[in-house]
């Protein structure tokens, strides 16, 4: 078993650039939709936040769990997600 | 709380007294930060009651981690204080992991690229032994992995700069309860990078997979006691993108195992946190009695279990916590053993202690306990004897017993697998002789029914010819045998027997000696008479008689009757000129030599056919490819033509004194090289005839040049501002998308061997040769680097992978710094290391190229783009 999924690695391998929020690894069609009515519809908002937390990773669960009802798994996923992103990328 | 009614700015200072860096509040964050707010209070309340225990001050290793991750470098001192109670939260982890991340940004990125498909590494199964071994080199790796940073990374907060102090203290100290509260914060700083280090095993696995070619390396240097510069190089070495998934299942598998074995005791866990939740009743069992000294099973549990989760940062914090109180003994005995040895198995101790995944703790105190630590467990259980006073005679024991225990389920997974291959080759081998059987008792049987056919066929056919003769004998239409008495008709039948045989006989022979004379073959009546009257006397009367009825019958008794002139059929017995058999009778191993070499002709004809049809249609298939070939170099040849035209043709444009028309054979001189010119030959004719009939852009035309009568070609499209658009080259770079700096790359280069990923897409190209375009870009990228000898384009591959080997490590770190994260052909190529046996396991005749490579011309086509640019096309990266 990999501990990153497909879904993963593809997001981490090349800017996001317009992706939807879904594309996140532990983001499937239910947290995606609710993020998204909070306002976070593309990958890039969900970044942002991220970034604004400085890219703390266990904040960021927190938050996604707080706003998305993601569980502890997911959260950590998507965290993990945004960070190797950041490390690739920014 | 009355956190609700804080202001942003009372949060924020709030935060920051107590050592949290938090960002900008906003509307969103603000709960969040509320939340760890909270947290923080509550730490910090119940470190003030908890005072100097153990827990807290593992705890505070922990934290201290985490919160110089959060930069607090300053504040690290009070940190620890802070973050003692946070075991609780899930924040430990989530620190510890951002520790983790940057103090192993180093080796990260390295592995920062999981595995795919087409990677060097070919999945694997590894038996136990490897598996084990790697296992083994886990708790080795991390040491090495913590020793490296501690002695070479510059300030991280977290590493306090009583690590190397902590390290003598603890070695030298004597270890009671208070030992660790003393020390905690030195010894925690540095183990806490061991720690992090450890945590790494959590992560992806692509960290699992260096962290595993780590520990290899450093398994050896643990086993071999060498120095730190050996390790690393060693590290350097054993870079692979090995695939990490079966270590996976073999944790998963060892955990389970060690999981059956573990004593699900009692024990307060305060610091589950969030992510624990998970394994369940896992985490009641491991977080066990690591109080007991027979929890040591249960704290190989946790640790094993730890592995399977990302989240097995908290394990090693958690367990380093709660192992202390108890094995401070262990430890004392564990530091003196160690004083004896260099300085080397120290770090080997500490990051047995700290294995991967969180067992990492508990295997401090508990050498033998790992299994991965078996190499190094020998060694140090072998030095522990010595030392038993130090500690309880019952826990090194019990430490011994369970060590044996564990090394024996590495090697029961080893004998188990080894014994599956076993019974597989025996069924096997069995299976082969049996086949064998099979089919030689299938060719018996058949050769037997042969014989027995060809036997029968033989000597049956006269008697039952004669037989039937003898059956309708009575009956025949002649009439005139209608009575004869019995022993007439046994005459007639044994007159006719002995003459078929005779003849059979002779026929045979004439056969079997392969006697072209077919004379021989039958023999005269009178010589047939001569014999009968031979044979018995009484033959003589009845021998016209059984040779009318022979005709009248029409059975031919298996004796053809031959008159004077071969083709009239013989309607009476005087007629008759020459007599044969039908049946001639040959000897066994002349049928059998007959029927070979009948069938070996007519095999060989059957041959002859197939191999002609298949002759033809290979030939054919090499001329289409031929003709395929030549049309495409025609193409391409039209194709360059008329670029050449239509730069010709601009150019006339700029400048007027040119003549806008190009004389053919000029054109092809310049195209075509002087050595290709006669075999371009036929190319360039059928080019010329294609662009004279296809290509409304060009005219072909007569002019004088230079005195002489010249064909040319004029260029006539007025010059498009699109076309300019069109002309877009394909395969060039185009920038570089992000600064290589340490958080990206690798500090150091580790291998001379790269796969770069993301040049191409398989799918996307056509004809034959585009990897030498692909060849072409890479050396004309890194063409201030000679060090380049081997490039392979993986073909087939999903990512668009090619494999790089250069002379040295330094080569291939600056062709790493030139192609990673650059832009190519509208693609962002990223590039890793990969290790060089594997290289040259994939690719054999890489191992004896070390000639470096150069662009085939000097003009450098894929880098014009670049060349125009005069601003770094950075704001490529986030198209």
């Amino acid at each position: 078993m990999s501990t990153t999924s497909q879904k993963h690695r593809d997001f981490v391998a090349e800017p996001m650039g317009d992706k939807p929020v879904t594309a996140l690894s532990g983001i499937g069609e239910a947290l995606g939709k609710k993020l998204e009515e909070q306002g976070f519809d593309k990958a890039f908002v969900v970044l942002g936040q991220f970034l604004l937390l400085r890219k703390d990773r266990e904040l960021f669960a927190e938050w996604l769990k707080d706003a998305s009802g993601a569980n502890a798994r997911q959260a950590g996923a998507c965290s993990q997600c945004l960070q190797e992103w950041c490390d690739a990328f920014l | 709380m009355a956190s609700t009614q804080l202001t942003d700015e009372q949060l924020f200072s709030e935060l920051k007294r107590l050592g949290f860096t938090p960002g900008p509040l906003t509307e969103n964050t603000r709960p969040v930060y509320l939340k760890k707010l909270k947290k923080l209070r509550e730490e910090q309340q119940q470190q003030r009651s908890r005072g100097a225990k153990g827990r807290n001050s593992g705890s505070i290793s922990n934290n201290s981690g985490s919160g110089g991750t959060n930069g607090n470098t300053a504040a690290g001192a009070s940190g620890f204080r802070t973050r003692a109670p946070l075991n609780a939260a899930p924040s430990p982890g989530g620190r510890r992991d951002l520790n983790e991340k940057r103090t192993d940004r180093a080796g990260k990125f390295v592995l920062g690229f999981s595995s795919d498909e087409s990677d060097a590494e070919a999945p694997l199964k590894k038996g136990g032994p490897s598996h084990n071994g790697s296992r083994r080199d886990r708790g080795s790796g991390p040491q090495s992995r913590c020793v490296r940073p501690t002695q070479e990374t510059p300030a991280a907060a977290r590493r306090s700069p009583g690590a190397h102090l902590g390290l003598s203290a603890v070695r030298r100290s004597a270890f009671t309860s208070p030992w660790w509260t003393d020390q905690a914060k030195s010894d925690l700083g540095e183990t806490q990078s061991c720690v992090a280090k450890d945590n790494d095993y959590g992560e992806p696995e692509e960290r699992d997979d260096s962290e595993e070619e780590t520990e290899k390396s450093s398994r050896t240097v643990n086993g071999n006691r060498a120095s730190y510069a050996a390790d690393a190089s060693k590290l350097a070495g054993d870079y692979s993108d090995s695939d990490e998934e079966e270590d996976r299942e073999g944790q998963r598998y060892r955990a389970r195992r060690h999981l059956s074995r573990g004593e699900p005791k009692s024990a307060s866990s305060p610091y589950r946190s969030v992510r624990e939740s998970e394994s369940g009743q896992e985490k009641a069992s491991g977080i066990i009695a690591v109080n007991d000294p027979p929890g040591v099973g249960s704290l190989d549990v946790m640790g094993e279990r730890g592995e399977d989760d990302d989240e097995t940062s908290e394990f090693s914090g958690g367990l380093f916590n709660r192992s202390y109180p108890k094995s401070s003994s262990f430890i004392s005995g564990v530091m003196d053993e160690k004083d004896g040895e260099t300085s080397s198995s120290r770090p080997a101790g500490c990051s047995k202690n700290h294995v991967d995944g969180g067992d990492g703790v508990a295997s401090r105190f508990r050498i033998g306990l790992r299994p991965r630590f078996s190499s190094c467990n020998n060694s140090l259980s072998t030095t522990y004897r010595p030392n038993h006073s130090n500690h309880t005679g019952s826990n090194h024991s019990y430490s011994q017993a369970a060590h044996k225990h564990k090394q024996a389920v590495p090697e029961d997974e080893l004998l188990q697998q080894f014994r599956r291959e076993e019974v597989s080759s025996t069924g096997g081998f069995s299976a082969h002789y049996l086949s064998m059987f099979l089919l030689t008792a299938a060719c018996l049987f058949f050769v037997v029914l042969g014989l027995m056919y060809l036997r029968m066929r033989g000597s049956s056919a006269s008697e039952g010819v004669v037989g039937k003769c003898c059956v309708s004998g009575c009956n025949s239409p002649g009439g005139d045998y209608d009575c004869l008495n019995n022993t007439e008709k046994d005459l007639i039948l044994s007159l006719l027997l002995q003459l078929h045989d005779h003849l059979a006989d002779i026929a045979g022979e004439h056969d079997c000696k392969d006697l072209t004379d077919p004379l021989n073959r039958s023999i005269s009546f009178s010589e047939a008479t001569q014999y009968l009257k031979l044979r018995n006397k009484d033959y003589e009367n009845w021998i016209q008689s059984s040779l009318e009825w022979i005709i009248k019958t029409g059975e031919t008794a298996g004796i053809r009757l031959i008159a004077a002139d071969p083709t009239q059929p013989v309607e009476d017995v005087s007629e008759i000129y020459r007599l044969e058999s039908t049946h001639p009778r040959m000897s066994f191993l002349c049928r059998f030599r007959r029927a070979f070499l009948i069938v070996i002709y007519r095999a060989i004809l059957i041959l002859t056919g197939i191999g002609v049809v298949w002759g033809l249609m290979c030939y054919m298939k090499y001329r289409w490819r031929r003709e395929e070939e030549e049309t495409r170099q025609m193409y391409d040849m039209v194709e360059r033509i008329i670029d050449v035209l239509r730069s010709h043709n601009e150019a006339c444009q700029d400048n007027k004194e040119l003549q806008p028309y190009l004389p053919i054979p000029h054109v092809r001189d310049s195209l075509v090289q002087p050595q290709e010119r006669k075999k371009m030959k036929k190319v360039w004719d059928r080019a010329v005839t294609f662009l004279s009939a296809n290509e409304s852009r060009i005219r072909t035309e007569t002019q004088r040049i230079g005195g002489a009568d010249f064909l040319v070609w004029r260029w006539l499209q007025p010059s498009m501002s699109c076309d300019k658009m069109c002309s877009i080259p394909s395969k060039v770079w185009q920038g570089k998308a992000f600064p290589l700096d340490r958080r990206n790359s690798p500090p150091n280069s580790l291998t001379p061997c790269l796969k770069i990923r993301n040049m191409f897409d398989p799918v996307m190209e056509i004809g034959e040769n585009w990897h030498l375009a692909i060849h072409e870009a890479i050396l004309e990228k890194c063409s201030d680097n000679d060090g380049i000898v081997h490039i392979a384009v993986d073909k087939n591959s999903r990512e668009g992978c090619v494999y790089v080997k250069c002379l040295s490590a330094e080569h291939a770190g600056k062709a790493f710094k030139a192609l990673h994260g650059s832009w190519f052909d509208g693609k962002l190529v990223t590039v890793k290391y990969l290790r060089l046996d594997r290289y040259h396991q994939r690719f054999p005749q890489a191992l004896a190229c070390s000639t470096p490579l150069k662009p085939s011309n000097s003009s450098m086509n894929t880098m014009v783009r670049l060349h125009q640019r005069s601003s770094p096309s950075s704001s490529l990266a986030f198209s």
